[in-house]
């Protein structure tokens, strides 16, 4: 009698080989052809670079065209977009190929392994995004990078303070005279910042369990069409997951530089000025009264 | 914790794996793609705004030129006009004049004709009459030999 093959999508990556202590998932397979086809397509790029452009050269341009001026509308400064931009552009390009790659029919291609209840099926590619390593790294290193940025453009003694607001508290002593009710903000600020660092942990959490969530299920959504009706039922959703891959690539991208430019913002200086815009406002406002 | 890693088969080495992909990808598309078509965009763009504004200046300049065409063609116009009534009235008056004289030298011309016909009638009426004179001297002459020549055809 024929053994019968499982095939079940595992909330795990399946190991495709081993090299010492080094696991091979099929999830780490596919980002290598991920980072493989954007190595491919950039050195095309890069050698069919014209003034007048071709067609690969022009759907770039758009792309990028159209991808910073969205970076603009979250930034609202393109100094501060062109130094975001590169970095959530290849975020984008390696989430969205790698969400991509998991659609490919290649993934009908694997290995037969003997499993604790039988053989089962290892397909070779399987979304990069699908593993939560993947997206673990990608969320640490985005929000590790936020961090980065804002150590580089508002000092890390301000930065700093906003997580352990060590200012806040100096402000009880220096302006309990001027101001009593400093004694209730100041350690409520102080907590807030401690919030905003646990918020840093949410962050990563969210980030890539998220991108992970919306993939994984995806894949699941058309290993359980193809179940009912395989070959058929399965196409609708195939586009419908085109459209996820590149929803999820920019929303990853996006909340990158919402990160980014908060990263970048200096809120003292930020309140300071709205402060002074009241004021100028209740001058203003008090010349018209007299 | 611990179920978080064994049920997602957390792994720290794909992470660092997945990482440098990552930074592969970065470093490759900065380089080969981002980095060029940034600098070919934003020449492209200096290009750009540089062929408007020099086609807004060759338009500025069309337009003064063409000013400049249409005045100087507007004076040369009215100059022409002023030439032109002026060569009018010049010929008119060159023309009224010619006729004045013309009018002025036919009279003398008839007026010498005139007096040319009045001496030559004289001339004429005198030299009949010293014709008719001697003529008549002649015929004088030939009525008193014809007289004679029965006389001395008597003899």
């Amino acid at each position: 009698m024929k053994e019968k093959i499982s095939h079940e999508t595992t909330l795990f990556a399946e190991p495709v080989s081993h090299y010492g202590n080094f696991t091979v998932t099929n999830a780490l397979l596919s980002s290598w052809l991920a980072v493989l086809v954007i190595i491919v397509l950039a050195l095309m790029l890069k050698k069919k670079l014209r003034e007048v452009p071709n067609i690969l050269q022009n759907i770039f341009e758009i792309i990028l065209e159209g991808a910073l001026d969205l970076c603009d509308q979250v930034t609202n400064s393109r100094a501060l977009s062109m130094k975001v931009f590169p970095i959530a552009i290849s975020v984008f390009f390696f989430v969205l190929i790698n969400n991509w790659l998991g659609l490919l029919p290649i993934g009908g291609l694997g290995l037969l392994e003997r499993g604790k209840e039988g053989m089962a099926f290892i397909p070779f590619l399987r979304s990069g995004t699908a593993d939560v390593n993947t997206t673990i790294a990608l969320a640490v290193m985005a929000v590790l990078g936020a961090n980065l940025f804002g150590i580089f453009s508002i000092g890390i003694w301000k930065l700093f303070n906003k997580y352990v607001n060590l200012k806040a508290l100096g402000q009880i002593f220096t302006k309990i005279r001027q101001d009593k009710t400093v004694i209730i903000v100041a350690p409520i600020t102080f907590f807030v910042g401690l919030l905003e660092l646990i918020g840093e942990f949410a962050k990563v959490a969210s980030l890539s369990f998220r991108l992970f969530g919306n993939v994984f299920a995806g894949e699941v959504l058309l290993a359980s069409m193809a179940a009912i009706i395989a070959y058929v039922l399965p196409v609708p959703f195939l586009f419908m997951e085109i459209l996820v891959g590149v929803i999820q690539a920019l929303i990853f991208s996006m909340l990158l530089v919402v990160y980014f430019t908060i990263s970048a913002t200096d809120h003292d200086a930020h309140e300071e000025h709205e402060k002074h815009e009241e004021e100028r406002s209740h001058h203003r406002e008090h010349i018209a009264v007299s | 914790m611990e179920s978080i890693i064994s049920t997602f088969h957390i792994d720290w080495k794909i992470i660092v794996a997945q990482a440098i992909n990552f930074i592969i990808v970065f470093v490759v598309l900065y380089i080969f793609a981002l980095k060029p078509l940034n600098k070919l965009m934003a020449e492209r763009s200096d290009k750009i705004s540089k062929g408007l504004d020099d086609a807004k200046k060759n338009d500025a300049m069309l337009k003064a030129t063409k000013a400049e065409y249409e005045d100087m063609l507007s004076k040369a116009r009215l100059e022409a006009n002023k030439i032109f009534q002026e060569g009018k009235k010049e010929g008119e008056a060159k023309k009224s004049e010619m006729i004045e004289k013309g009018k002025v030298e036919l009279a003398n011309m008839a007026e010498n004709n005139k007096k040319a016909l009045q001496a030559e009638k004289v001339k004429i009426v005198e030299e009949a009459r010293k014709e008719m004179a001697s003529l008549a001297v002649l015929a004088a002459e030939k009525v008193m030999a014809d007289n004679n020549k029965p006389a001395k055809q008597g003899k």
